[in-house]
């Protein structure tokens, strides 16, 4: 449980950090510590250097963005959960992050970090599909903007170059009278998703105009449900949404474990689908 | 079972399998062997020591009192409960007796904590040395006011003259002139202190029923527990908020053992669960509220007539839970789940059910 050796660096500015990051050497990037700490403690992860991004200013703060929102990478879940601006226009935020760890965590542990982390059973990284967010990365050698549905490549991978760090988090607006839900069932011990589901709908004059949705936990990483399609044009009758559930994972390859053997957790997800739409359903005007 | 109102219960549960909701009631009854025990069942099982156990009571000039025990507690309160013991025999303040446990250069040989033994062997230990020490007081008591040993009563923490109200002499009076000496009756060493080894002549049997009521959700196997109600008896309370405490503390590591708590090994021999990540201690969030209640009936093999308390809650709550989630499950055709009934296992047992 004791960590490898390691070097720490605390930089003062963000150019610092991307500068150190651009040296090569397989350094890390340290935010809340909530999930890449404990991996070094079992020695899972023995980077040789840390650098250490939790104070630097140009990753703080919650904006409004072009009638979306624009989330710091360095947010904690906390700020998160407390911001009211949130609260109003992505509430999904907090149904999600609520679920997040515990007390100690959500002080700490920040989205960015989360989801640059990339574990497979996390929550956020669903809802950050669901709502179609985009990622803008920066290094030393520039800029670039990546959607949350081509970020997550497989379990702790992502489209995040090794010099590279996620500065913040940008969500469109939703489409008018929008609902949207999360719903997830933790396994006991760890708090994580035994399998999740997180959905956004919409409707223009009682016709679905707007459906996406994505599963958390259920394999390698987040996945997209593409079944959520056969809601456009209809008015999302129970047999449509019956469809949408039964189809919602094909294609998708859900793993089994010690908590949920793959024929449960596979029922599991088509739980939490099916409860995150009604649920979303109900909240769209 | 009328601590939950059992027909009313019956009654909603049927209301709720009407709306397809699946409620259950389980229930448990125990009855334990504790308070280990007489030395000679040790000798003749093979046990490598003895079962009695120890106290010395020794009382200081200004009333302050130390008592060695045999036993160690190590979180079962004892140190409270046996200063109570010895304060409630010599009418003085709690705060003036210290229990010293665990340090084998002071203490008197003991044989430790567990088993749901201390209270019945140590406890009743400090019991007869404090008696010990009173009866000699209470010698002294007479002597100093030169009155017969017979004429005296213990009443409000004095020792009083029956029929001569002004005359009466505290407990800590009778400290300070046993430890200085001055005037001992005729053949009474001075000090005030005694020494008790105690070996019960039997076992203590403390027993109990528990009632626990659940709902399962059958789309996913979760099971909620609803109430869990635990009565028992472990003779009478010294201190009731620590047994309290002991209750809860065992039902909600049984309930835990019955709920979530497993140990997974692969084909080759690894455990799974060996961090806290898999392995599935309860959270408090996770435990419903506790409803203790007792009945009291004495143990006949010791003069505090207590029984243990320790291990009284962990027994049947595992069972209690999954009797409820089985009864919950009943119009299913489900008569057993092996525990933990974590929702993946309720789930399949409700799947296999269904074929």
């Amino acid at each position: 449980m004791i960590p490898a050796t390691f070097d720490y660096l605390r930089p003062g500015s963000l150019l610092d950090a991307l500068t150190a990051l651009a040296s090569g050497d397989g350094t890390k990037v340290l935010a809340g510590g909530h999930s890449l700490l404990p991996m070094m403690r079992f020695r899972l992860a023995q980077p040789p250097r840390l650098v250490d991004v939790a104070g630097l200013a140009e990753l703080q703060g919650i904006k409004e963005h072009r009638r979306g929102a624009r989330i710091g990478a360095g947010t904690t879940y906390r700020d998160l959960l407390q911001s009211e601006f949130l609260r109003d226009r992505f509430p999904i935020l907090a149904e999600c992050a609520e679920h997040i760890g515990d007390r100690q965590v959500r002080n700490r542990g920040t989205i960015g970090g989360g989801l640059a982390h990339a574990d497979p059973a996390s929550d956020m990284p669903a809802v950050m599909l669901a709502l179609d967010a985009t990622f803008n990365l920066r290094s030393k050698r520039g800029r670039r903007s990546v959607q949350a549905r081509e970020f997550f490549l497989g379990p702790f991978s992502t489209a995040l170059a090794q010099d590279e760090l996620l500065i913040d988090i940008v969500l469109p607006p939703l489409p008018k009278g929008a609902g949207a839900a999360y719903v997830s069932q933790e396994q006991a011990a760890s708090g994580y998703p035994l399998a999740g589901a997180a959905v956004v709908v919409a409707r223009t004059r009682r016709t679905m105009s707007y459906a996406s949705a994505a599963f958390a936990g259920v394999g390698d990483m987040p996945r997209l449900i593409r079944s959520t399609d056969l809601l456009l044009g209809t008015k999302a009758e129970p047999e449509t949404v019956d469809k949408v559930v039964t189809a919602a994972l094909e294609g998708i390859e859900v793993t089994g474990d010690i908590h949920a053997p793959v024929e449960y957790r596979r029922h599991l997800a088509t739980v939490m689908l099916r409860r995150a739409l009604e649920t979303a359903l109900e909240r769209a005007r | 079972m009328s601590i939950l109102d059992y027909h009313a219960f019956r009654e909603e549960q049927e209301a709720a399998r009407k709306a397809g909701r699946y409620l259950g009631v389980g229930v448990v009854s125990y009855i334990e062997i504790c308070g280990l025990g007489p030395s000679q069942v040790a000798g003749a099982v093979g046990f490598g020591g003895g079962l009695y156990d120890s106290a010395i009571v020794r009382v200081y000039p200004t009333g302050t009192v130390r008592v060695y025990i045999g036993a160690r507690p190590h979180g079962q309160g004892e140190e409270t409960t046996f200063a109570q013991i010895v304060a409630e025999e010599f009418g003085c303040p709690v705060e003036n007796i210290e229990i010293v446990a665990g340090d084998t250069e002071s203490t008197p040989q003991g044989w430790g904590t567990y088993g749901s033994r201390t209270t019945a062997t140590s406890g009743v230990a400090v019991k007869v040395a404090a008696q010990r020490v009173k009866e000699k007081a209470k010698k002294i008591a007479a002597h100093l006011m030169e009155a017969n040993e017979e004429d005296l009563e213990w009443k409000d923490g004095k020792f009083n003259v029956r029929g001569s109200p002004d005359q009466a002499k505290s407990f800590a009076d009778v400290a300070l002139m046993a430890n200085v000496g001055w005037n001992m009756p005729p053949g009474v060493e001075p000090g005030l202190e005694a020494t008790a080894f105690f070996d019960p002549s039997n076992f203590v049997y403390p027993f109990g029923s528990h009632v626990c009521t659940v709902e399962v959700e059958v789309e996913t196997g979760e099971v909620r527990i609803l109430r869990y109600i635990a009565v028992d008896d472990c003779g009478p309370h010294i201190n009731p908020m620590i047994v309290q405490g002991q209750i809860h503390g065992g039902v909600i590591q049984g309930l835990g053992e019955g709920l979530q708590e497993v140990c997974v090994y692969d084909d080759e021999g690894q455990l799974l669960t060996g961090t806290m990540m898999d392995y599935a201690v309860p959270k408090a969030a996770q435990m419903p509220r506790i409803e203790t209640d007792h009945t009291v009936t004495p143990s006949p093999v010791n003069p505090l007539g207590v029984k243990g308390c320790g291990e009284a809650g962990t027994i049947g709550s595992a069972a209690c839970l999954v009797n409820a989630v089985c009864d919950a499950l009943a119009p299913l055709g489900i008569r057993h789940i092996d525990k933990p009934v974590t929702p993946a296992r309720v789930w399949a047992a409700i799947q296999a059910a269904k074929q």
